[in-house]
């Protein structure tokens, strides 16, 4: 059975990814999950220098999902490299970088430094995050910005370069014509979707920041409609993520032409999930008298 | 993650659930503080696992005791004895264990770490006192698990309520510290209640917030450290402690309350 997947000069393993922000940096899901059984892992957003990240409350929980609003709290690239770049070196698993900055000069300083080490395998540039004033969102929120941004980058990484773009990007069919124009290799498909709570015994906004994103499986039809929809529009290949919970909406994803999918809010519940995902596949892979997971992949046009 | 069986159960009043699992790990490792996350079912919804605090442990089992304060809690006082659930644990640091003399400061459910903590001290022969303070008749029947244990106790209600201390539990311990001098070594304070006790506490004549342990609830998402959710301000520092790795015991002059 093949499970390996090509994503441009990615290769995974088989096409199960952790997605950034629900594994930490490896350490913290280690004790619960095999890292060397996943075919990536993507690290918690990392800027160039420390970002403190939003006030609490930071979740919400609605049916069947969770809205946060953590504002890319994370360490800085120096204590990364410090205290966790270590501990990953002892795994063979691919590793995914996934940066962002406030400003195209904070994106293009962490890229170099990621571009620099030997053990990350791929960067992802989030240009999605609802949570934050500066940065994230508001550059795939202008079309043109967003260009600029990653030409920019383009020209520092020469690793995989992995675009995340969430559900409100703006004008995205010229933004995708551009990506495949100025050689991005993969695009991440979705970020949590921005949403609204009330608090209504305080009559007030739950979140300071009033909006936050919302993820877990109330968003994965609406997720893979949009894998969907950007599938229609390019040949570069495509990692599916939005609600997955088990098996059966890895294997949506894969269907509608996701090369690899990632898991996100499930790793908060069940941080071994993953491993039961992949088994999951194999089985249907045999059940359908299926070899190669390459096959699956697009079958449903 | 793990599974665990149910195989005691009981409520106390309406509102506090006792359950006592099986589950051989958690039963041998846990320490006073810690919590463990633990699922509400199978459907997603709710989606998140709940934090909840050890009660105590005993051979291969461990208790569990929390209140009814919402949807998730609500689901899991309608397990039964049998019934499995899968949870994560133990989690998070626990409360210092090796004090010359201690004074435990509960506030309602607050009190379930330290149950477990004056359980630990009585097995090392700790001198302690312990403060319980509780809001209203409705949680009375908690008192009940601290009255069985031979130790030095005050009971204090914020209702009028025949045999016990009027006011909170703080009220108690002031009064208590007035009757009482403190000897040399003063003793180490462990408290975990509400945020409004915490933040009383703070203030309080003659306490040191950096020699007070207290154990905090927190919204969590995950438990173990990746979501960042359970976020408290770091006190004089910027940014954020994180409470399911960090803590939940803190020390009260570290953290902005």
């Amino acid at each position: 059975m093949n499970l390996q997947v090509h994503l441009g000069n990615l290769t995974l393993s088989n096409p199960i990814i952790l997605a950034s922000g629900t594994a930490g940096y490896g350490r913290e899901i280690a004790p619960y999950l095999d890292l060397d059984r996943v075919g990536a892992f993507t690290l918690k957003g990392l800027s160039s220098t420390p970002w403190v990240g939003n006030p609490p409350p930071r979740i919400h929980e609605t049916y069947a999902g969770i809205m946060n609003s953590i504002g890319l709290e994370n360490k800085g690239f120096d204590r990364f490299f410090r205290e966790d770049l270590p501990f990953l070196e002892n795994f063979q698993t691919k590793i995914i970088a996934n940066i962002w900055g406030k400003t195209i000069e904070e994106y293009s300083d962490i890229a170099k430094k990621m571009n620099g080490l030997e053990r990350i395998d791929a960067i992802e540039v989030n240009v999605s995050c609802p949570n934050i004033e500066q940065g994230g969102e508001s550059f795939s929120s202008n079309g043109q910005v967003l260009c600029q941004l990653i030409q920019n980058l383009r020209q520092k990484i020469q690793k995989p370069l992995i675009v995340k773009l969430g559900p409100n990007t703006d004008d995205l069919n010229n933004v995708l014509q551009f990506m495949e124009k100025e050689g991005v290799d993969i695009l991440s498909i979705t970020n949590t979707f921005p949403a609204l709570a009330i608090d209504v015994e305080n009559q007030s906004y739950i979140f300071s920041r009033k909006t936050a994103g919302l993820s877990g499986p109330a968003i994965k039809p609406l997720a893979l409609k949009l894998v969907y929809d950007v599938i229609q529009r390019t040949r570069l290949p495509i990692i599916g993520m939005g609600g997955i919970m088990k098996t059966e909406d890895a294997l949506e994803y894969f269907l509608i032409g996701a090369q690899a999918v990632a898991l996100g809010s499930v790793n908060l519940i069940d941080p071994s999930a993953a491993v039961q995902i992949i088994e999951g596949i194999k089985t249907y892979l045999v059940q359908k008298n299926i070899f190669d997971i390459n096959d699956l992949i697009g079958k449903v046009r | 993650m793990k599974r665990a069986k149910i195989v005691q159960k009981r409520f106390l009043g309406t509102s506090f659930v006792e359950l006592w699992l099986e589950e051989k790990d958690i039963a041998h490792l846990a320490s006073p503080g810690q919590f463990v996350m633990v699922t509400t079912g199978s459907s997603y919804d709710p989606f998140l696992k709940r934090p909840l605090g050890i009660l105590a442990c005993q051979e291969n089992q461990f208790g569990l005791l929390f209140e009814i304060v919402g949807r998730g809690t609500q689901i899991l006082s309608q397990l039964e004895i049998g019934d499995q659930v899968d949870l994560l644990g133990p989690l998070g640091n626990g409360f210092s264990l090796n004090p010359k003399e201690a004074l435990l400061i509960g506030g309602g459910r607050g009190f379930v770490p330290l149950y477990f903590l004056a359980q630990i001290f009585i097995n090392k022969k700790v001198p302690f006192q312990f403060f319980f303070g509780i809001r209203s008749q409705e949680e009375k029947v908690l008192i009940e698990y601290l009255s069985q244990l031979p130790i030095p106790l005050v009971i204090s209600c914020q209702e009028e309520f025949s045999g016990f201390y009027c006011g909170t539990v703080l009220d108690a311990f002031e009064n208590w510290r007035q009757q009482h001098s403190l000897s040399k070594s003063a003793p180490k304070i462990y408290a975990c209640g509400p945020q409004g006790m915490f933040q009383t506490l703070a203030k309080m004549d003659d306490i040191i917030p950096n020699q007070i342990e207290v154990s905090l609830e927190s919204r969590m998402g995950c438990g173990y450290g990746v979501c960042l959710s359970c976020a408290v301000k770091k006190k004089g520092l910027p940014g954020y402690f994180h409470v399911c790795k960090d803590g939940p015991v803190f020390r009260l002059g570290e953290i902005e309350l």
